[in-house]
């Protein structure tokens, strides 16, 4: 063959594509924005040790607007980031306890359902009740 | 059978000139059970023959004709233009792959890719190759959704990460690999896994599930990695514990 | 030695973690009772640290904490190899200091939650 190739190279926007890809990329961000608030309950266990004060400074700073606002959008990815994680876990199924894989979509159900068993346990557990 | 015709917008390249890709607009007739690939059939028999694309056997099963339809890869033999017609049909060539000419890409890579998970049956000792290896349904039937793989690279084309990182194993490596690992005639699983345990093989798949979903024969190799990732982990920890320990 | 299995194990626990607890501890801490959505304020300096003064109050949040910090670096190390930064050297610095921040994270964690119980 004679004459070059034209070679590949991804476009920075290939992500706005379609909706799947967008989706994943939120879910990334949403995993990224879990280690930023691991690093702000760390945090919030630092400043209890430090005394009420620094305590409730912390607290006041994320739930006073506009940092509440903020946080309620990465919150948002949060919760993206575990219903896709829900998703995934039906769709990966690296371990088979039937015949067939389950379709993605029961194994979601059960886990959503799961979700929100753990969510009223912690409640319950961690926060002592409403 | 209904008198109207369709726009098709085609990416040319043509490598001797060199340049960028560029676009050309066909109108050709259409009827309501055409598939793209008749459509750029039409083209090069009747209107213009320096259009280059590969086909096939037309049902699906060679794994010739994938391109980007528009914006999505797809089989043109398996695509109705009805289901794609907005307006007009762009027809370009593969994502993620180099352009020889026109919707033809070179996927050498592929290829080198495919023949380092060894996908076939890999065994230590023959044995009497007169008799045939007693396999039962249920033993098929384990690795039978990866082993209708056609290699058509739609799932390479799919794959963002390997739109970056070309050094990627890839989707349908993977899921052949698994094909043969899951295969009980088979006794290489040790040696695929430990070509996919490394930073260019499944590492690299952050499981946004593309593959999967564009795959036209419902493979899944999105869900053959993550199995992958798992069995090559089980690998890895029990190497890592347990040196002695001869690995299956 | 390829340590990536290792990483993406504990990523993967750390997903289990954080998909099912994040999501109703981050909003008990943060969004229940300015939202008005809780008739007392669980995350109060006073409320909070009687929780605090049980174990599993305390092992609860250094897994969260643990969890979601080697989840999350794991993801961020791919989003930026993603978006350019290729290459053996650029990968071994990621590693190293998204990992770092990982291990830093949930050791500091540990040291938190087993103080003023343990010693």
């Amino acid at each position: 063959m004679t004459g070059r190739e034209y070679p590949w190279k991804r476009r920075p926007g290939w992500w706005l594509r379609n909706r799947r890809y967008l989706g994943f990329q939120l879910r990334e961000a949403g995993g990224v924005v879990c280690a930023l608030y691991g690093l702000v309950l760390l945090n919030m266990l630092i400043q209890l040790r430090e005394g009420e004060s620094a305590y409730t400074a912390f607290l006041d700073l994320l739930r006073t607007p506009p940092v509440l606002y903020l946080n309620l959008v990465l919150f948002a990815l949060v919760v993206w980031h575990a219903l896709t994680w829900f998703m995934l876990i039906g769709k990966a199924q690296p371990i088979q306890f039937t015949r067939q894989p389950l379709p993605w979509k029961v194994v979601f159900g059960v886990n959503v359902l799961l979700w929100l068993g753990v969510s009223g346990a912690v409640v319950y557990l961690i926060f002592g009740g409403i | 059978m209904v008198e109207s015709e369709v726009v098709f917008r085609v990416k040319r390249y043509r490598p001797e000139s060199g340049g960028r890709p560029t676009f050309q607009e066909y109108t050709i007739p259409y009827r309501s059970d055409m598939v793209v690939l008749d459509g750029l059939n039409y083209i090069k028999d009747h209107v213009d023959p320096t259009l280059t694309f590969r086909w096939s056997c037309r049902m699906g099963i060679c794994g010739s004709c994938g391109a980007d339809v528009n914006g999505q890869p797809r089989l043109t033999c398996g695509t109705y233009i009805r289901d794609v017609h907005k307006g007009a049909v762009t027809v370009e060539p593969l994502s993620n792959f180099p352009i020889l000419k026109d919707l033809v890409v070179d996927f050498d890579d592929f290829l080198n890719k495919l023949a380092s998970v060894t996908p076939y049956i890999v065994r230590k000792d023959w044995g009497d190759l007169t008799k045939e290896y007693v396999q039962y349904p249920e033993d098929v039937e384990a690795y039978r959704q990866q082993s209708l793989c056609i290699n058509c690279m739609l799932c390479y084309a799919a794959c963002p990460v390997f739109g970056s990182s070309p050094e990627f194993v890839g989707p349908a490596a993977s899921a052949l690999a698994l094909r043969y690992n899951r295969d009980t005639r088979d006794q290489g699983a040790d040696a695929r896994l430990a070509r996919l345990n490394t930073k260019t093989g499944i590492w690299e798949c952050t499981f946004v599930g593309e593959c999967s979903v564009v795959c036209p024969k419902d493979v899944d190799p999105a869900a053959a990695i993550q199995t992958l990732k798992f069995l090559a982990t089980m690998r890895h920890m029990r190497r890592l514990l347990m040196p002695g320990a001869s690995s299956r | 030695m390829l340590l990536e299995p290792v990483f993406w194990s504990l990523f993967s626990l750390g997903g289990f973690i954080t998909a099912f607890l994040f999501p109703v501890t981050l909003f008990v801490l943060f969004f229940a009772a300015p939202l008005h959505l809780w008739p007392t304020d669980p995350a109060a300096y006073t409320t909070f640290l009687g929780h605090w003064k049980g174990p599993l109050v305390r092992l609860f949040f250094f897994v969260l904490i643990g969890g979601s910090l080697f989840h999350g670096t794991h993801r961020l190390k791919f989003m930026l190899v993603d978006a350019g930064f290729k290459g053996p050297a650029a990968e071994a610095f990621l590693d190293l200091i998204l990992n770092g921040v990982a291990i830093f994270g949930s050791l500091g964690a540990l040291f938190y939650a087993v103080r003023g119980w343990l010693f």
